[in-house]
């Protein structure tokens, strides 16, 4: 007796653990950063992303900040990922620690999947309002169906006071004000409490009274008519009556309380804008570009054409988020994340402004620990070894022109 | 233990012990069909069940009811032929909506922080009881498979109804027209679920317009009847007895 008493107590323990296996099972994705462990021809041939602000470095709870900027969708999107024709503009945070109070691209809201083209620059803007405080690593993010997330440069960003006093205030088109953080849990605890405590009646009518061992044997000697009397049918009855009765019921009700609903809204959105950028004067042509594993540095070749009428200066190489800088032509004021900076990252062979009709080789290095720490150099073992990147050049006054480069990428042991 | 030499000294005795066991069963009974229906509902029905922005009039009402279906059918098997219980619907969904709200109250709401109002799970327990009630009323397979199968693919949504029309109230938000569960999705921010993968309003059931709702509810109870029949010999064949030796089993 003990001996199967012990076994049914082990079981039940057994049976508790896979319930909370179960429990734990699921839980939505709460860290956004894969930054480093996404495949680095991914970052680098995908979006670019630039001009990217963070309007501030520390808000209050129920306070807003945006992340805005620019990004480029690559002419040479890898074959082995679905092109950007439905992707979505998302954020990389840890969950709703802010909620997205609004998101555009082109200047159109974008709640929904948009569909980009590649080759063409986009200006957006995600605008968060602060939620839950932390410090928390704040993202801007393209999520591309069939391309998986493609994650833009990440800045700390540090929510002060508390969320109890988040709300969420709106007015429905019916007129009501409500706050989304709570709205209608009353009564879907209601609800969903009052069916609970129907299945659980229904569950005690029969669970009452002596169960398995004397049913089974009144089953397997021919007698389990006697089982269910006719009390217990009529019991089912009203429960049935009353089930159904019910249902009816609260469908008119709940017709009557909410007259004005609406189907869930869904689609893609096509013709989203993009910027009119006039053709780059500048050519770029690379004759040969290296990447040498112990220095750290990306070495290009480049022959560059001023096709313009003012001189021109190289000032940045930008590569999957990470800025490669000559001090000397750009000072970056955006405050952009120290990580992704390489002030000085950037040596130019012969960076003197190049007249207009010139056409110079010029040799370029890019270099910083950011090729090892954001796992750029990794590219060197991709299937295509191949690099991508944006050029800036700058003329007297500051006028930039950008230039997309794309070419195979060598690596140098020794 | 042979049936001469009894473990139990007198009848009182022996009912005492049957009632313990009785208990013993019942909680080890609940909580694996809970473990069990939980995984396999999260892996079927997964995001329809847990955002509010997935819970429409057609996917949500035909995914749901044909994915939920299984558990009940094969536990009313082993309830009903073995022990005369029409409870194993209802056993089912009870446990399984325990699990589901420990884990949205924990995970989503605890962990998270996804307001409880935006992944609370759908109700269930209308068509459990019909399901039990055809099946104790009737006490014919058949006949629980085609009617309370029919019954619980039919019951969802008007089950559900009350608890997600509020938030189907449309907004306007930045000059577009959302409902109040299509906001939740956009302003509680999901990193790992895009917008994209929202499976909400797609179908072929355009033509018949603004009713699409009893429609995917008609389909997905034909659907659930077959998917009842399906699980039900599931159920008989995980309840044989065949790999239990010994005569008196
Ligand atoms: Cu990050």
């Amino acid at each position: 007796m003990k001996l199967i008493k012990d076994k049914v107590a082990k079981l039940s323990f057994v049976a508790l653990l896979v319930t909370m296996t179960a429990a734990m099972f699921y839980t939505p994705t709460a860290s956004a950063h894969g930054e480093k462990s996404q495949a680095a021809f991914m970052r680098m041939r995908t979006i670019h992303w630039f001009d990217l602000n963070w309007s501030k470095e520390e808000v209050a709870v129920n306070d807003t900040m945006s992340i805005s900027g620019k990004f480029h969708v690559f002419e040479g999107w890898p074959e082995t990922v679905d092109k950007p024709e439905v992707s979505f503009l998302n954020v990389g945070i840890p969950g709703p620690v802010f909620i997205r109070a609004g998101s555009w691209i082109g200047g159109q809201l974008v709640p929904r999947s948009v569909s980009l083209e590649l080759g063409e620059t986009y200006d957006f803007k995600v605008l968060l309002r602060a939620r839950r405080p932390g410090e928390w690593h704040v993202h801007s993010m393209m999520n591309v169906q069939g391309g998986g997330p493609i994650i833009g440069p990440g800045k700390w960003v540090t929510i002060t006071g508390s969320m109890s006093q988040f709300t969420n205030p709106l007015t429905t088109l019916t007129g009501d004000v409500i706050d989304l953080e709570n709205y209608a849990l009353d009564s879907i605890l209601f609800w969903s409490g009052l069916w609970y405590a129907v299945g659980v009646a229904w569950l005690l009518y029969w669970v009452r009274r002596p169960l398995f061992i004397p049913r089974y044997l009144a089953v397997t000697s021919g007698k389990a008519a006697s089982l269910i009397s006719s009390g217990d049918k009529k019991v089912g009855l009203i429960f049935v009556v009353g089930t159904i009765l019910c249902l009816g019921i609260t469908m008119g009700t709940t017709n009557d309380k909410y007259p004005v609903t609406t189907p869930l809204q869904a689609g893609l959105m096509r013709g989203i804008k993009w910027i009119e950028i006039p053709a780059a004067t500048v050519e770029v042509k690379v004759e040969d570009a290296s990447y040498r594993v112990p220095g750290r540095a990306m070495q290009m070749s480049l022959v560059v054409t001023n096709n313009g009428d003012s001189p021109v200066r190289l000032g940045e190489f930008n590569t999957a988020s990470v800025r490669f800088l000559d001090a000397d032509v750009l000072e970056d004021e955006s405050g952009y994340p120290d990580d992704l900076l390489a002030e000085e990252g950037l040596t130019v062979s012969d960076n003197s402004p190049l007249a207009p009709g010139e056409t110079r080789s010029i040799e370029v290095t890019a270099s910083d620990a950011a090729w090892e720490v954001y796992r750029l150099a990794d590219l060197i073992y991709d299937p295509d070894s191949r690099f991508a990147g944006l050029l800036f050049f700058f003329d007297e006054d500051g006028n930039r022109q950008m230039v997309k480069v794309d070419a195979p990428l060598i690596p140098v042991f020794i | 233990m042979s049936a001469s030499q009894s473990a139990v000294r007198s009848r009182a005795e022996a009912v005492a012990v049957s009632r313990t066991f009785d208990w013993m069963i019942l909680f080890t009974l609940f909580t694996v069909v809970l473990g069990g229906y939980h995984i396999h509902y999260m892996l079927t029905g997964g995001d329809w069940d847990f955002w509010t922005d997935w819970k429409d009039r057609r996917l949500w009402v035909t995914v749901a009811p044909i994915v939920s279906i299984t558990f009940p059918a094969a536990v009313q098997v082993m309830l009903w032929y073995r022990y005369r219980l029409p409870i194993g619907a209802t056993l089912c969904v009870v446990a399984l909506l325990l699990g589901e709200w420990i884990n949205r109250y924990l995970n989503f709401w605890g962990w998270t922080y996804f307001p409880v109002n935006m992944v609370f799970p759908s109700n269930l327990i209308p068509g459990a009881i019909i399901l039990d009630v055809v099946l104790l009323l009737g006490g014919s397979m058949t006949l629980t498979a085609v009617v309370g199968g029919l019954a619980w693919g039919l019951v969802f949504y008007p089950g559900n109804w009350p608890i997600i029309a509020p938030l189907h109230v449309p907004v306007e938000y930045n000059g577009m027209m959302f409902t109040l569960a299509d906001l939740q999705g956009y302003h509680y921010v999901r990193t790992g679920t895009p917008e994209y993968i929202r499976m909400v309003e797609k179908g072929t059931l355009r033509t018949f317009g603004k009713d699409v709702a009893p429609v995917s509810a008609f389909f997905s109870g034909f659907v659930s009847i077959i998917i009842y029949f399906l699980w039900h010999f599931f159920g008989k064949w995980f309840n044989k007895t065949d790999f239990i030796s010994g005569e008196d089993v």
